[in-house]
């Protein structure tokens, strides 16, 4: 849960880590620019996540963005003047004023080429590959994108960082987020874990797989998954199950509306539907939420969102933080 | 139902060139709208290949064949309902009666969960066209078994049985596959022209032109087969062969179109009833104007699902269900409709 203070705090934070990351990135342009004599770019080849490989003249300088994760990226990376067109699900304030092309895995095919983009980033997950091979045939490249698990966190880091000519950027923003990750793990080291049903659906109920980069983070903020034992990276799983499983905390995403949300109406959510109350940890309160926007994003700030289900599932460390 | 005095050759005429008419405006209207709107002359210089070289993919490779396809289908449906209809002499007829939409279905999401579609763009829609005709001739043949083959009553309920069965495999199918796959199979289930290709149009309109041709020579027999079978045979048509071309051209012309684009609602059922409330229900004239009439439909009906919520597109079936359904309430409701 977090309150107004928190949220503002944690925008402060992100907005230096941001600040941080871009003079990094210039002094490594800089660095870069003296490199080639005549001033023109090297071409870049990158072999995508579905092994196409992807031939770009240069860098690229105008990319339509189909996966939220990899426009923060760009962002992260400081190439957001590099975007002309992202998803309606992208509402972050660097991106929100671009043009939307519809979603992810069904954007209109004609707005994206109406931007004339010399970069598309699409998902390898698409069942079908429709959008991928209408856009390959009208010669505008994609690069597609497989992110479920924290590797693929930062091979895609890398990748996007390639495409876009900021490779320097791409290693500093994978160090912060290694940085990250070792403050987390070390300050939860030798504590109890508790025992963790994140939603990522509440009817049916839906959690994540232990491959997930949203599972790695859980056991990496000091818990453990009460599902360890599924395939599916996102299973349907039963009610009865969760309740037998007992679970000590109940972890809820929350979007925009969790901003202002009175504290406890996850809580009073989950107790309204039949099911849930029986959940020994919803009967006695023990539901969290977290920033969906953050958590649920295979991106530039998994650093942070470790520290946010830290913040939840130990609240002793952050206490202690605070009165320090 | 009665056949009704037939229209003269001449106002037959007239009525099918105004119908193109609007079917050429309508396709126009298409080409012309869309995230970036174009002028008449800017989309007839694009066809030609010249100006802008990002308009001139717009126009030849996005909006033009998704038009097409739209229209192709729109005929397609519309022919094949009416069709059934008269077949089956049920007007609830439509041209998924006899399960195409759900083989076809299942088909794709065969294709889906396996991983295939992701590998080849020809293997969804050539497994929901294999699907949608095997599930035709399974149907004919559980029909057959009974005892009198085309019982019209005896199809229309192997037809409902053997879809609800491949329905209930299609949801075994996605309630093991992971999220990706449910997600782009009932992307598919919803029907959308978005994926169309000159290539996917030329197959199309290969199935579509003999088909129609076909159906058009059945008119007369369509006719007599929708006052009552035993009149058809007592007027000489011959019934059984009738019967099994007809079925076989309408069930093709809607397996090809579920496969070009999906399953879409409504067209097939409700556009042959709108015809024959104006204009009478002699097939020789109806056959033309349904195919016609529902060929513009669904361009215009595609044309604002692409444009009414700016990137995001509706699915082509909720257009077709919420322009067409007050209209068609509207036609029944006329005076002297009924």
């Amino acid at each position: 849960m977090f309150s107004p203070q928190a949220t503002r705090l944690r925008r402060a934070a992100r907005l230096a880590l941001g600040a941080c990351v871009l003079a990094a990135t210039r002094c490594g342009d800089r660095r870069a620019a003296a490199a080639p004599a005549a001033g023109r770019p090297a071409a870049i080849t990158v072999t995508d996540d579905g092994g196409r490989p992807v031939h770009l003249a240069g860098p690229a300088r105008r990319v339509v963005c189909l996966i939220p994760s990899a426009t923060e990226t760009l962002v992260a990376l400081g190439a957001a003047d590099r975007l002309v067109g992202r998803t309606r699900y992208d509402v972050a304030p660097e991106v929100a004023a671009l043009p939307s092309v519809g979603g992810g895995l069904d954007p209109s095919v004609e707005a994206i080429v109406a931007l004339r983009p010399d970069l598309v980033l699409g998902w390898e997950n698409d069942r079908r590959g429709e959008v991928r091979e209408k856009l390959a045939s009208l010669g505008i490249p994609v690069f597609s994108l497989r992110t479920e698990d924290t590797v693929d966190v930062f091979r895609n880091l890398a990748a996007i960082g390639r495409l876009a000519g900021r490779d320097s950027a791409a290693a500093a923003v994978a160090a912060s987020i290694h940085h990250d990750f070792d403050a987390v793990r070390r300050s939860v080291a030798g504590r109890p874990r508790p025992r963790v049903f994140y939603v990522v659906s509440n009817d049916p109920p839906m959690t994540a797989g232990p491959q997930t980069f949203v599972a790695q983070l859980v056991g990496l903020a000091g818990g453990q998954s009460i599902f360890p034992d599924v395939r599916q990276s996102w299973p349907t799983v039963s009610m009865e199950e969760i309740v037998r499983r007992a679970p000590d905390l109940v972890v809820v995403p929350r979007g925009e509306r969790s901003r202002n949300e009175v504290p406890g109406t996850a809580l009073a959510e989950l107790r309204a539907r039949g099911g849930w109350r029986d959940v020994g940890a919803v009967r006695a309160g023990h539901v969290v939420t977290v920033d969906e926007n953050l958590v649920n994003r295979p991106g530039p700030h998994v650093g942070e969102a470790a520290r946010a289900l830290r913040a939840v599932l130990h609240p002793e460390l952050a206490a202690a933080a605070a009165g320090r | 139902m009665t056949v009704g005095s037939a229209p003269s050759r001449w106002t037959l005429a007239a009525r099918l060139v105004v119908l193109a008419a609007v079917l050429a405006a309508a396709l126009v209207g298409a080409v012309r709208l869309g995230a970036t709107s174009l002028s008449t002359g800017a989309v007839l210089r694009a066809v030609a290949g010249r100006g802008d070289p990002t308009v001139v993919t717009i126009v030849r490779a996005l909006r033009l064949p998704r038009a097409v396809q739209a229209a192709l289908v729109g005929a397609a449906l519309a022919a094949s309902g009416a069709t059934f209809q008269a077949l089956l002499r049920n007007p609830l007829a439509d041209p998924y009666v006899l399960g195409v939409s759900s083989g076809a279905a299942a088909g794709a999401v065969f294709t889906i969960a396996t991983g295939l579609a992701a590998r080849s763009a020809l293997a969804l829609p050539a497994a929901a066209f294999a699907g949608a005709a095997g599930t035709m001739l399974l149907v004919l043949r559980i029909a057959a078994g009974v005892g009198r083959a085309l019982d019209a009553r005896v199809l229309l309920l192997a037809g409902v049985a053997t879809s609800s069965f491949l329905v209930a495999a299609v949801w075994l199918a996605l309630s093991f596959a992971d999220v990706e796959a449910v997600r782009s199979a009932v992307f598919w289930m919803m029907g959308s022209h978005a994926g169309a290709t000159w290539g996917s149009v030329g197959a199309l309109g290969l199935c579509l032109a003999p088909a129609l041709a076909a159906l058009l020579a059945l008119a007369r027999p369509l006719n007599l087969l929708a006052v009552g079978e035993a009149t058809a045979a007592h007027l000489g048509a011959r019934v059984e062969r009738t019967k099994l071309v007809a079925f076989g051209v309408a069930t093709l012309l809607a397996a090809a179109s579920v496969a070009a684009s999906g399953t879409i609602g409504f067209v097939g059922l409700v556009v042959p009833h709108a015809v024959r409330l104006v204009w009478g229900s002699d097939h020789r004239a109806l056959l033309p104007a349904a195919a016609l009439a529902g060929a513009t439909f669904l361009v215009a009906a595609d044309t604002v699902a692409r444009t009414a919520a700016g990137a995001t597109e509706l699915p082509v079936g909720v257009v077709t269900a919420f322009v067409g359904v007050p209209f068609f309430v509207w036609l029944l409701r006329r005076p002297g409709a009924a």
